[in-house]
């Protein structure tokens, strides 16, 4: 620790740390517009010159380290003559539109100048103008109002990866801008529109919609990654109007996905259910909540008598409350059968461990962020979890070998070491190659099932680098997750894991997937989703899904829901599906309209509380699960607080099977092709369905099937009959492998478990 | 006793009243300045704060840019302002409405506003007949202003030269 | 008048037939030196004592003692290192590398091995002004010369030492003459010069450590080693040891290259250039590119071509181009001319040469065209003030030094043009 002064005032630092850091933990301010924290030094906008004693110029307290009695001064006449200089410079040609900017009243450059700027300007000759280029549905530009900090040049270099964002240009025609006809894709964008400091980038769906003083911003998480990124939602009138993240260093940093940012959207969408819908003789009338009430227990109760032929689709992205609540209401009739795993296939896993095997990440983000070497497994991480590839890009910028094996070449936004694509099957044998090659490296006896496994000098150094790296972690992804060798992947991987000293990371995807398995949204009686569809339902509930389009089970499952006797649907969206299946529709609340719990990823429980109003009658699911519970003459359903079921919730924590390598499954194998689902960016859940302007963003899914097929169509076999898509021939997915783009209505009837190709 | 005495005269002198009669006399004579609203009118200021009104620029196009500074300055909170991007791009208010009720006729959102959209007008004699009438919606506004616009314009032009 | 020694070291083949050619500079004592170290008669220190004794110091602008510049690199520290020559003369009136590189290219590139040498860089470049399309076939043409001699290369003569140059077209930005947006330039990247420190002895080309010297400067250094640092230092004066090229351009008769002495009294060097065209009086005189400070006739009468000197009169010997201006020149015009080269080559990276330079140029503009307001000169000085050591690199205070030497000098005429519209010459 060294001291230095600043105005006076004796602050301690660390030798080589940047002026302006030691004078922020000071809380002395010095005013910035390129510094970022989390961005590299440019020092080009000179707004932080301060005066340093011995020094013959104003130094950029950004670029400047510190050394042993320095003495600096932040407000003296040469800093502050340094300070509104540059102001001055800064605002001849910024245009003076701050009221028809949305920037406005959250204006870096407004506050700043408030402070360092003249009262008026001498500046009278013309200003500069530069035209505007759309650059995607999320960012809108106002280019004429940049002040070329470079802080979204800098975010595309260092941060997303994706150098989209360019300064073209020279003197004052120097323009921030894209590649020539070229829109901003990357799947993290919208943080270039926070750490914009002047309106230049701006969020589009938001454009004009309200002003910062006016909103009420709702500490909130996060519900469309399993992360549960710390949020704000701001709201206005008691709608959301945006949202911004929310620092976290542990989570989010201070970054945000566009699918957390933009979702918003899906839940102002038109298509909201907002009064409960019964059917009667066929026609669907607009009921009281009280008397839906009573119809839904009046439905529900015959098939009660008889809970083995009740079932329960629940979305993963349910509150800890709502799942909760659902449990003890339907356990106490018997039903067992709720289900939150909807795009799983593969349940060998549970059936070998005796209980369900829930997903999770063992080590924290830092953590993954420090890793020396990491081993992803069927993941396409930049599209699943966008933050989480952040943090194992920094570990490859810091020197971490990453190394893939995937079903097909997903573009990274990092170099990886080595990748095997290769179908499924492949990938499983892959690993096994690796276990012995393991096993041989550390002289321990060969696991069973590995001894036919012949090593080359590629699996070698693989091994070889999982061991030797002080830390190594294994992930395992969505890709793997939803295949049909899931339990292989995840075994080769734990027992790879166990002989290389490596973490093993199950990459949950939904918001609330380790709340669910924690609070028993999973069938408790060893069944699951698909044993589910074979037996006889005679009624379903369905909870917050779209169900012909947030599962894999397609074509069976809308025969599921066709030919039970009763359906009843507790969502928060009006759909034609739902409407020719359901027997009582009830409205519910989003996460942003009712308060509630999600788990992450690393397990951490996070609350949440109500932070814009459902729309018409939509009421929160804890509160209508409460009154059910009432209806059918329950105790323990007196309910005042959300608390109070986080509280009876968190007590009673079902006991979980683990991933390990010693479990026994029972051999699969499939046929190829493989048809694997891949679920796009924004064709996650509902919500993001629902966001128009993600629909419209580069992430979107299309009803196109990815393969090395040289094929225009591929016909696919489904229960329903077969469909006919058309086929997108791309090199990058691994032969044998057929892509579908899954949450599309043009793929509704594809069932994974029931698939095949039948021509192309 | 010179008390009672003196009281006493006052009493039956019935000097109040002559005390009286004489203001009465005097303006009796003097030049009135009572006016006989509303046949007659006093004169207004160009500075009267009285109906609002939303102005228009000579092409027809709506000023205001929903800046949404009127709202944040209005000390009654009168103002409820919503907007959106219109078609060619330009930031515009959906909805436009001021409380009347509420309305303290401070004038601030005058001040406030960078295009000069919101004024309020010299016209005070309005009634309103029926509740919610009270409210007046963006195109109530815009239509007094029409209206009104040679009136006001003169009356802004004649107040610029001491802003 | 005595006689001035002229082209003495740099351009001592200018006068031959075919200089450019390695058998012409060859025959002329051409890569002794460079034999000789890679022989092993001269070691790096040796050099370095003999550079420092030449007193050369450097002749892009900035005049930083050379020896002390090479003496900074670690010669053994681990990985590559690069020797980097400025040829990216961009400064109005400056044009005496273009004549190093015609006509006698070969020099160059012996400096830049002796250097390369010195520093322990095994590769060189050597960044020219992207429009001299000739002078950069010549350098390259001498380059491949070398190479087929023998002296480029992997184990170069069989001393073991590999060294490879390469040219590299710049594409028309005066900033790239910076050296850390040269550097940058090499790289691929935008030229924008890097914030320092880091200097480039430490973090430069690709990161490693770099010397960048200009390009007059390398090719002095056979001279100074073949003839010795003494020989070199007797030339010029106490504190700049030898000779100096000076571009000398604007009214004169004969605008040409000269290379002199260190120290020759400016008005000999007038005299070589033939004196003020058509016997005019002289005016101004701009000594070292149009980033240095303009002096009036009277003040640059008195001075020596020498740092100190030119520095006692009030300006800077940068890179020796002496911009002359009889008594006819418009001195606002002439500021216009120079404000608007500014605004347009700032790079743009840094906000108050960015937006400076415009704003200057267009107050000067509007003086110049009779729109002039009496706030003007303050606001001009102000301006100019405004960004003089605020901004990344020198080439901010560049922009506003002859703004700022032109108001203090010739304030009357930017006033008449103010008061009457037009020049103190127009007698409207």
């Amino acid at each position: 620790m060294i001291k230095i002064e600043i105005n006076g005032q004796i602050v301690e630092a660390h030798e080589g740390d940047m002026l302006i850091d030691v004078a922020d933990e000071a809380k002395i301010p010095i005013p910035r517009f390129c510094y970022h924290k989390k961005l590299s030094i440019a020092a080009n906008c000179r707004m932080c010159l301060v005066e340093v004693e011995g020094a013959p110029k104003a130094l950029p307290a950004c670029a400047t380290p510190v050394t042993d009695g320095m003495k600096v001064h932040t407000r003296s006449p040469k800093a502050r003559a340094a300070q509104k200089a540059v102001m001055e410079f800064l605002l001849i040609n910024h245009p003076l539109d701050c009221p028809i900017c949305d920037q406005g009243g959250e204006c870096e450059l407004q506050d700043v100048a408030f402070e360092y700027g003249n009262d008026v300007g001498k500046y009278s000759e013309a200003k500069r103008v530069v035209p505007d280029h759309d650059v995607g549905p999320l960012i809108a530009t106002d280019m004429t109002r940049c002040i070329h900090c470079t802080r979204c040049v800098r975010f595309g270099q260092e941060i997303s990866g994706l150098m989209e964002l360019g300064a073209v240009g020279r003197s004052e025609w120097m323009e921030i801008t894209t590649y020539v006809g070229k829109s901003i894709t990357s799947e993290i964008s919208g943080n270039i529109i926070d750490l914009c400091p002047v309106g230049a980038l701006t969020s589009k769906p938001f454009r004009f919609k309200a002003r910062a003083w006016e909103m009420v911003a709702h500490p909130s998480i996060a519900a469309h990654d399993s992360l549960g990124s710390h949020i704000e939602v701001h709201t206005y009138q008691d709608k959301v109007m945006r949202v911004v993240p929310r620092d976290n260093e542990a989570i989010n940093e201070t970054w945000l996905s566009d699918r957390d940012r933009f979702a918003y959207e899906g839940i102002n969408s038109q298509d909201r259910l907002t009064v409960p819908l019964a059917k009667s003789k066929g026609q669907w009338d607009e009921q009281e909540w009280e008397d839906a009430l009573n119809q839904t227990v009046e439905l529900l109760k015959p098939h009660l008598n008889n809970p083995d032929t009740v079932g329960v689709l629940v979305s993963p992205n349910a509150t800890v409350e709502e799942l909760y609540l659902l449990r003890k209401l339907l356990h106490a009739h018997g039903v067992k059968d709720i289900e939150t795993r909807l795009r799983q296939i593969d349940f060998r896993l549970d059936e070998a461990a005796g209980k369900p095997v829930a997903p999770g990440l063992v080590n924290t983000l830092p953590e993954i962020e420090a890793m020396e070497s990491v081993l992803l497994v069927g993941s396409n991480l930049r599209y699943e979890i966008p933050l989480l590839n952040l943090r194992v890009r920094k570990a490859q910028l810091e020197g971490a070998r990453v190394r893939v094996l995937n079903v097909a070449d997903y573009p990274f936004t990092f170099d990886l070491e080595d990748k095997v694509i290769a179908d499924p099957q492949a990938l499983v044998d892959t690993l096994k190659v690796l276990v012995r090659a393991a096993a041989e490296l550390k002289g321990t006896e060969i696991p069973a099932g590995a001894e036919d496994a012949v090593v080359s000098e590629q699996h070698q150094a693989w091994a070889k680098d999982l061991v030797e790296s002080g830390k190594a972690t294994i992930m395992v992804g969505a890709m793997a997750q939803q295949s049909p060798l899931y339990a292989d992947f995840v075994l080769w991987s734990a027992r790879l894991a166990d002989l290389t000293g490596a973490t093993i990371n199950v990459v949950p995807q939904s918001a609330n997937e380790v709340g669910a398995y924690q609070v028993g949204a999973v069938p408790a009686n060893g069944g699951n989703i698909d044993s589910m569809l074979a037996s006889d339902k005679k009624a379903w509930i369905v909870v917050g899904i779209d169900p012909e389009l947030d599962t894999v089970y397609g074509a069976r499952l809308k025969q599921a829901l066709d030919q039970a006797d009763t359906v009843i649907s507790l969502t928060a969206y009006d759909s034609e599906y739902l409407r020719s299946v359901s027997d009582i529709m009830l409205p519910i609340a989003v996460h942003t309209e009712t308060a509630g719990t999600f788990v992450n990823a690393t397990g951490d429980w996070q609350s949440f509380k109500i932070a814009s109003a459902a729309p018409g009658d939509a009421k929160p699911l804890w509160k209508i699960l409460r009154v059910l519970g009432n209806l059918l003459d329950m105790d323990g359903f007196d309910y005042v607080h959300a608390d109070e079921v986080l509280e009876e919730a968190k007590a009673q924590t079902q006991s979980l099977g683990s991933v390990q390598g010693d479990l026994a499954i029972p051999a699969r194998t499939c046929d190829k092709p493989v048809v694997l689902g891949e679920w796009s960016l924004y064709s996650v859940d509902p919500i993001v369905r629902r966001s128009e302007p993600l629909q419209k963003a580069a992430g979107a899914a299309r009803p196109v099937v990815r393969s090395a097929i040289e094929a225009d169509e591929i016909v696919l076999n489904t229960p329903a009959g077969p469909i006919t898509l058309p086929n997108e021939y791309d090199e990058s997915v691994a032969p044998g492998v057929v892509l579908v783009p899954m949450g599309l209505s043009e793929t509704a009837d594809v069932t994974l478990t029931d698939v095949s190709v039948a021509a192309s | 006793m010179s008390h009672t005495l003196r009281h006493w005269i006052k009493t039956f002198g019935l000097i109040e009243l002559f005390k009286g009669l004489a203001v009465t006399g005097k303006y009796l004579f003097k030049p009135k300045i009572t006016v006989r609203y509303p046949e007659e009118k006093t004169p207004i200021s160009p500075r009267f704060r009285g109906h609002h009104a939303l102005r228009r620029y000579e092409n027809g196009e709506e000023r205001c840019i929903a800046c949404k500074l009127c709202e944040a300055v209005c000390p009654a909170n009168a103002i409820t302002i919503e907007s959106e991007e219109r078609e060619d791009g330009t930031r515009r208010t959906t909805r436009y409405d001021i409380d009347m009720f509420k309305c303290i006729y401070c004038g601030f959102c005058e001040e406030a506003c960078p295009v000069d959209a919101i004024v309020e007008s010299r016209v005070f004699e309005y009634v309103f007949w029926e509740r919610g009438e009270n409210i007046m919606t963006k195109e109530k506004l815009l239509e007094f202003g029409d209206k009104h616009e040679q009136i006001i314009a003169a009356d802004k032009a004649a107040d610029a030269k001491y802003r | 008048m005595a006689s001035i020694p002229l082209n003495e070291c740099c351009y001592r083949l200018n006068h031959l037939d075919k200089s450019w050619d390695i058998e012409t500079y060859m025959a002329n004592g051409g890569y002794e030196v460079w034999k000789k170290v890679l022989a092993g008669e001269l070691t790096p220190q040796e050099i370095i004592d003999e550079v420092k004794a030449s007193n050369i110091r450097g002749r892009g602008g900035a005049g930083f003692p050379t020896g002390l510049k090479w003496s900074f690199m670690n010669r053994y520290a681990p990985g590559p290192k690069y020797i980097l020559c400025n040829s990216d003369e961009g400064e109005p009136g400056t044009f005496k590398d273009r004549d190093i590189l015609r006509y006698n290219p070969h020099q160059l590139v012996e400096g830049m091995m002796i250097a390369g040498y010195v520093i322990g860089a095994n590769t060189g470049y050597n960044y020219i002004r992207g429009e001299f399309w000739e002078p950069y076939k010549r350098f390259d043409q001498a380059v491949q010369q070398a190479y087929e001699a023998g002296l480029l290369g992997k184990n170069i003569l069989g001393s073991g030492w590999d060294f490879d140059l390469y040219t590299h077209l710049g594409a028309g930005a005066y900033i790239c003459g910076e050296e850390t947006a040269l550097i940058e330039s090499i790289e691929g990247k935008k030229g924008q010069p890097r914030f320092k420190p880091p200097f480039p002895a430490s973090f430069g080309l690709y990161g490693r450590p770099t010397t960048i010297n200009n390009t007059e400067t390398l090719a002095s250094i056979p001279m100074i080693l073949a003839k010795g640092g003494k020989w070199f230092a007797d030339l010029g004066v106490p504190g700049a040891g030898g000779t100096k090229i000076f571009s000398v351009s604007g009214h004169v008769e004969k605008p040409g290259n000269y290379e002199i002495r260190m120290g020759t009294p400016f008005k000999d060097l007038l005299a070589l250039a033939g004196g003020v065209w058509k016997g005019r009086k002289l005016k101004a005189v701009i000594p070292g590119g149009s980033s240095t400070a303009v002096l009036p006739a009277e003040k640059a009468l008195e001075m020596n071509m020498d740092y100190d000197s030119i520095a006692k009169a009030g300006s800077f010997l940068g890179a020796g181009s002496v911009i002359i201006m009889d008594e006819t020149t418009d001195m606002v015009k002439a500021l216009d001319r120079l404000t608007w080269f500014y605004y347009e080559e700032s790079c743009g990276q840094c906000t108050p040469c960015r937006e400076g330079t415009g704003w200057m140029h267009r107050v000067v503009h509007r003086i110049y065209t009779g729109k002039g307001r009496p706030e003007d000169i303050d606001m001009l000085k102000d301006v100019s003030g405004k960004i003089m050591g605020r901004v990344i690199c020198g080439l901010g205070d560049a922009a506003a030094i002859p703004v700022a030497s032109f108001l203090e000098h010739f304030e009357h005429e930017f006033r008449h043009y103010i008061e009457h519209g037009c020049s103190i010459y127009d007698r409207a």
